[in-house]
């Protein structure tokens, strides 16, 4: 059993099973951010001219087109930031939301208060609700870690099918490196990875699926990138994104409430993250997320700790949304307490494309040097 | 204290989905009917309307067990219509704790059932629709079996039928506007609510907030129902729920 340990800078702990920490006690999340992601991010002046040189060619490239961009809008906090800055940039912007049954009334009011207050028009791909509840049951059954790989692959899959079907070559990304730097690989798994999508499904899933948003890995990295010329851009990483002030600045300019949580625009998302992963797993997502925040400068060590004291989850609350969760996804309580209760599986339990991956990864390294 | 005429939020149920139909056609996915009801509730609106668009149409009783699970996720008032033809049916959805349960074809073609449902349980609790749509030459008829049987019946004669074999109320529904988002027939609803002295909610039409003032006060409706308004956003109608603040229908005139 190893012993317990929390990093000296930020504060990811042991409870990531494959956290290493040198000799001044800092750990692998804090230098892979230095080494790796630091040179990739420019909150500076810097950023600022190139993503200014980025809007330019969208711009020139769409001029014929009735939009220069697709976002992917959830309500949430980095989203609708991104579409604010988006705009503020002159880009004519198509909001896509992908809507997966588990919409909170906050997200849905977020949403409109974006559209109408900027004037940007709205595309709404609703997902069978009865196929998503057959997809995220299996997967709760398989009893692994990463919950939020149905969401999240219908999500991207439903946003990027959507931008190559409507010919849109530019899909603008609310993924940032300000709050999302640190996250450790053992605590979930890529959703875009549809060999596990299915692989998990064929096992406990109970019909077939007809219209659930897929995306194979062949498309998304090289088809839909090479051959239709779809790009992914992340601008939030090419500026200053401060979290407390982007919500500031949103409750300000068109009534943008927070729902108390990074990703509890989504009734399930807050239920995994805050009950199923602490509870069955001992994971903390506040843990990475707050780091992130230490390591980006937007956060003191001593302010996280202090944060990641309060508590996660009230009671009452988490009861009742254990009830509307369950419900929704025809499960008995007795069904989900044999699921909290069975051995942890990882996605490495079931048929994935990881393999692949990491290859690719080493190829990609190589190529770089 | 403001006057508040009840504006009610109207979902269409097919199979186990939400959806918006074009003139009672070309039903399309809205997505869970348990989140978006959960929604609305959060949005703190007065009253809902439930309708199976084809339980008629398949002639089978109301699935009994979504709307059991519906009914549990409501706070506010809530009425349901589709495929209900038997007094124990509009006793087990009452129990449920809808507040009234809403009768078409069968109130065509077993009058009786009003008369005895609303003997049994009340006024209040029973609601006939009427599915309105203009004949070949022009003259409004009332529809049953989801609009696809015409009967004989012009709208108000039905109404007045219906209001003496004990009905509380009448929910007008045209065919014509139905998700077209083009206003509300405003003829029809001020000929059927002049016709009777039970409320008339006006369903069809509704596009924004001044709609609804225009059924109250030129239509004389008593309550405005609407679908596509609450559930459509922009101009690729994209699926978004949403539900007027009490300042615009202050502003429009629907509270005065």
């Amino acid at each position: 059993m190893k012993e317990y340990q929390v990093c000296n800078r930020c504060i990811m702990d042991t409870s990531d099973s494959e956290i290493t920490f040198d000799e001044y006690g800092v750990c692998n999340h804090c230098r892979n951010f230095d080494e790796n992601i630091r040179p990739r991010w420019f909150p500076n002046e810097q950023g600022q001219q190139m993503l200014l040189s980025i809007v330019e060619k969208i711009k020139q490239e769409n001029k014929n087109n009735d939009y220069d961009c697709i976002i992917g809008l959830s309500g949430g906090v980095d989203s609708s930031f991104l579409a604010y800055k988006a705009v503020q940039m002159g880009l004519r912007l198509l909001a896509v939301h992908v809507d997966a049954g588990w919409n909170s009334e906050i997200a849905v009011r977020n949403i409109e208060n974006i559209c109408k207050k900027l004037n940007i028009d709205l595309y709404t791909h609703v997902v069978d609700w009865e196929e998503v509840a057959e997809v995220q049951r299996a997967f709760l059954l398989s009893g692994v870690a990463n919950q939020d790989t149905p969401q999240d692959h219908a999500f991207f899959a439903g946003l990027y099918n959507y931008a190559v079907k409507n010919n849109v070559k530019y899909v603008l990304s609310g993924l940032n490196f300000a709050t999302e730097g640190i996250l450790p690989a053992s605590w979930g798994y890529m959703a875009m990875d549809l060999k596990q999508v299915e692989g998990i499904y064929d096992r406990f899933g109970r019909k077939p699926l007809k219209t659930f948003p897929k995306v194979s890995l062949f498309k998304y990295l090289v088809y839909y990138p090479y051959i239709k010329g779809m790009k992914v851009i992340a601008p939030l990483n090419y500026m200053p994104y401060d979290k407390d002030e982007a919500i500031k600045i949103m409750a300000k300019e068109f009534s943008w409430q927070y729902y108390g949580g990074k990703h509890f625009e989504s009734r399930f998302t807050k239920f995994f993250q805050a009950y199923y992963l602490p509870a069955k797993f001992g994971y903390d997502k506040r843990r990475a997320h707050l780091s992130s925040l230490i390591v980006s400068g937007q956060l003191t060590r001593q302010e996280a700790l202090i944060e990641i004291e309060k508590e996660l989850y009230p009671i009452e609350q988490l009861q009742e949304d254990k009830e509307y969760v369950l419900k929704k996804l025809d499960l008995t309580t007795q069904e989900f307490d044999e699921i909290m209760k069975s051995p942890n599986k990882t996605f490495r339990d079931y048929p994935s494309n990881h393999y692949l991956l990491e290859k690719l990864r080493t190829i990609r390294g190589l190529l770089k040097k | 204290m403001y006057l508040r005429p009840r504006v009610i939020p109207c979902l269409l149920l097919k199979n186990n989905g939400l959806v918006k139909t074009v003139k009672f056609k070309d039903p399309r996915y809205l997505g869970d009917p348990i989140n978006a009801v959960r929604i609305f509730n959060e949005k703190y609106v007065d009253e809902l309307a439930i309708l199976d668009i084809v339980a008629t149409k398949e002639k089978r009783s109301p699935n009994l067990e979504l709307l059991s699970r519906i009914a549990a996720e409501a706070f506010m008032p809530m009425c349901y219509g589709g495929g209900i033809s038997t007094l124990d049916e509009v006793k087990i959805i009452l129990g449920m704790g809808f507040e009234k349960v809403v009768i078409n074809t069968s109130a065509v073609k077993n009058p009786m059932l009003i008369q005895e449902a609303s003997g049994h349980f009340g006024s209040q609790s029973i609601v006939v629709s009427i599915d309105v749509k203009k004949n070949f030459f022009g003259k409004y008829r009332a529809y049953i079996n989801c609009g696809e049987v015409a009967t004989d019946y012009d709208p108000a004669e039905l109404a007045r039928k219906v209001e003496q074999l004990g009905a509380g109320e009448i929910f007008l529904n045209s065919i014509d506007k139905d998700g077209t988002m083009s206003g509300y027939d405003l003829g029809l609803i001020k000929k059927v609510s002049e016709s009777v002295g039970i409320p008339v909610i006006a369903c069809g039409g509704a596009r924004n907030v001044d709609d609804l003032s225009m059924a109250l006060h030129n239509g004389k409706a008593d309550a405005m129902a609407a679908g596509s308004m609450f559930v459509y956003y922009g101009k690729h109608k994209a699926v978004l729920i949403t539900f007027p603040n009490e300042e615009e229908l202050i502003k429009a005139g629907v509270f005065t």
